[in-house]
């Protein structure tokens, strides 16, 4: 009984695994799609990025761009869709990260020719964040310190020049 | 007795100037400094402030070693405007890296100094990372280092901040700005700057209007707007984000940019004559006219040449995404509408040909442009027809030949031999860059390419240009968007200099 039931354990193990290994390689990269952009032209693909900047609304549709860090790329989404995203990455927040599940075009025609996706589904898989600025105190000394120096030699040669 | 013409008395010159120069780059750092106040970046603002006071130190420091300059203007011979304005422009890379490098964008000094070439020399090749997430003060400084750097910095800071400005001229044509609009410099470097601010602001609210209507919020369609204008109009190539152009999906944007990159590749004199009323300028000048047909036979082979190999379906996408990078890359913009890769993957040797020729011809003398220039190319075009002519009247005839550039000039040999000797200094540097790039292993276009759009100080990028790629090119790059911007003479006047300098120490 011990034995049968370590074999179903192990078998449902595997397969966990290999459904999650089967999940992770059905995202492709932004950058492999413009690599490899004449094959992939017109599949459906799945892509994963941070939502930048922030959403372009066009009627009923929006261009929402993600960065995945190995390239950005404009995805073409509902508006309704592009509403679920809350925050969009700048210098003080970390975008929501999307999967974005749509169709891959080399050289779109309804876009004049932009390499983009037209998503059927996107989804918030992770909810972005705002950054706290820290900054070492030795830097804010340094920054009065210098600007001091700077402050005082200005002085003394305005004095100077005006004798 | 005046001990001035002493054995240092250049290096006094040289150091009061460069000094001044510095002194003018750390003031305009007050810009970035409050952005950064008003968008709360405390980061950013510690480090233009760090920037700014050390800026300001040493341009002190030098103008206090140049002191005796002051009294002694009319000892400024050429050779030191030519040396100020190298060295000044080695200056500030190093001065102006350094918020890149406090920000934590780029993985080492090199790559900041690069940006910052890149800016000035209006290239607008990157390899700041994470543009996405690049603070607002930041963004603003690099579009303002390619803004300033196609209007000519050197002139800026001498003409606002010197009083007397009788040898101002030497400084001027150092930057490679030779122009005369009115007869003092002074005059010309503000017509320069006014025509040059009158663009921004007309620039900076069409694109803010456009930004809006393609919904980018106020604020953001603003800034975009103010970067975009002086990237277009310094024929820069920077873009606030990693897509550049690809990131607004916007055609009425592309059109603007167009607009504005062409404008800005013209020569200032040209607008000046426009805007004084000489509107046959336009069509008669030699600029114009050689821009128009290597523009117009670039755009048409390219279409040509990209149908054959089925790379778009229809006119609008051969539009937004051949001319446009074509006009580009020929006005030395550097605006990209495709990722760099496609141009490796999908445009072919022709295409890539086809940019390759553009990029070196670039815009016009004295404008916001890089490359080896459409005048250069028109006269020397114009001294082939003139000795074809020649070679064909009779020995009796002696003929003049003349060209139209804001007056009409005579076709003088050593007016086609100065045009000839830069070009050809243009093709070595070429040259060279891509042979270094074949050394690293790149394939040979893709070489040529990128070592053409760092000559044309360009920008497009075919995937060479990458914090990864090997330190020997990253510094060659550096110094070919340095010699191409400056059109050689300054930096070959700097390296005399030293040079003279070192044999004197040497044999006293």
């Amino acid at each position: 009984m011990d034995k049968i039931a370590k074999v179903i354990l192990l078998t449902v193990g595997l397969l966990l695994l290999f459904t999650i290994a089967a999940i992770a390689s059905d995202t492709i990269e932004l950058n492999q799609l413009v690599e490899n952009a004449a094959v992939m032209d017109g599949q459906t693909v799945i892509v994963k990025g941070e939502a930048i900047g922030e959403a372009m609304e066009r009627g009923d549709y929006a261009w929402v761009n993600i960065n995945d860090k190995t390239n950005a790329m404009g995805i073409w989404m509902k508006s309704d869709d592009a509403k679920k995203i809350n925050v969009f990455g700048d210098y003080k927040h970390i975008g929501d990260t999307v999967k974005v599940t749509g169709v891959f075009n080399r050289a779109c025609v309804e876009h004049g020719g932009d390499m983009d996706i037209h998503s059927d589904s996107v989804i918030v898989e992770a909810a972005g964040y705002a950054t706290a600025e820290t900054f070492p105190f030795y830097k804010m000394i340094v920054a009065v310190g210098l600007a001091l120096t700077a402050l005082i030699m200005g002085v003394v040669y305005l004095r100077q020049i005006k004798k | 007795m005046n001990t001035f013409k002493g054995r240092f008395y250049s290096i006094i010159i040289i150091s009061y100037y460069t000094g001044f120069v510095v002194l003018g780059m750390s003031l305009l750092m007050v810009v970035p400094i409050l952005t950064a106040m008003v968008f709360r970046e405390w980061n950013p603002f510690l480090d233009f402030i760090i920037t700014m006071a050390i800026s300001t130190i040493l341009g002190l420091v030098l103008i206090v070693i140049g002191r005796e300059t002051r009294e002694n203007k009319s000892f400024v011979q050429w050779k030191h405007g030519f040396v100020v304005a190298a060295l000044s422009w080695i200056v500030l890379m190093v001065l102006c890296a350094i918020p890149y490098v406090l920000s934590g964008h780029v993985q080492s000094i090199v790559d900041a100094f690069f940006d910052v070439m890149s800016g000035f020399t209006t290239t607008g090749m990157v390899l700041t990372q994470d543009l996405d997430h690049l603070s607002v003060s930041l963004n603003m400084w690099r579009h303002m280092l390619t803004f300033i750097g196609g209007q000519g910095m050197i002139v800026l800071a001498l003409t606002f901040l010197l009083k007397e400005t009788g040898g101002a001229y030497i400084f001027y044509v150092g930057e490679a700005k030779d122009i005369d609009l009115v007869p003092n410099v002074k005059g010309t470097a503000r017509i320069i700057w006014k025509i040059s601010m009158i663009y921004l602001i007309v620039g900076t609210i069409v694109f803010w209007i456009t930004g809006i209507i393609i919904g980018l919020n106020p604020v953001s369609a603003f800034f975009n707007g103010l970067f975009i204008f002086a990237s277009s109009w310094s024929t820069g190539g920077f873009a606030p984000y990693t897509q550049n152009m690809m990131y607004y999906h916007s055609f009425s944007y592309e059109i603007i940019t167009i607009i504005f990159f062409i404008l800005g590749s013209l020569n200032f004199g040209l607008h000046y004559a426009v805007w004084s009323g000489n509107k046959k300028e336009l069509v008669k000048n030699i600029e114009t006219q050689s821009f128009l047909i290597t523009s117009f036979l670039a755009c048409a082979f390219a279409v040509v040449g990209l149908s054959k190999l089925s790379v778009y379906s229809d006119a609008v996408s051969m539009f937004r995404r051949v001319v446009y990078n074509v006009l580009s890359a020929h006005t030395t913009t550097g605006f990209g509408s495709v990722y760099a890769r496609q141009f490796a993957l999908e445009w072919g040797d022709f295409g890539i040909l086809i940019m390759i020729v553009v990029m070196l011809i670039g815009g016009s003398a004295c404008s916001t442009a890089g490359g080896f220039k459409a005048l250069r190319v028109g006269i020397i075009f114009k001294s082939v027809i003139a000795d074809v002519k020649r070679l064909l009247s009779s020995e009796r005839n002696v003929k003049v030949f003349r060209f139209h550039h804001i007056k009409d000039q005579i076709l003088a040999d050593q007016l086609v031999k100065a045009s000839a000797m830069i070009v050809i200094c243009y093709i070595i540097m070429f040259s060279i860059g891509t042979a270094i790039g074949t050394f690293y292993g790149y394939p040979l276009s893709s070489a040529a390419f990128e070592s053409a759009s760092i000559t044309g100080n360009v920008g497009l990028s075919i995937g060479i240009v990458a914090p990864a790629m090997p330190v020997v090119l990253k510094i060659y790059y550096i110094i070919a968007m340095y010699l191409g911007r400056l059109e050689f003479l300054s930096v070959f006047a700097l390296i005399g200099f030293i040079i003279g300098g070192v044999k004197k120490l040497w044999t006293k």
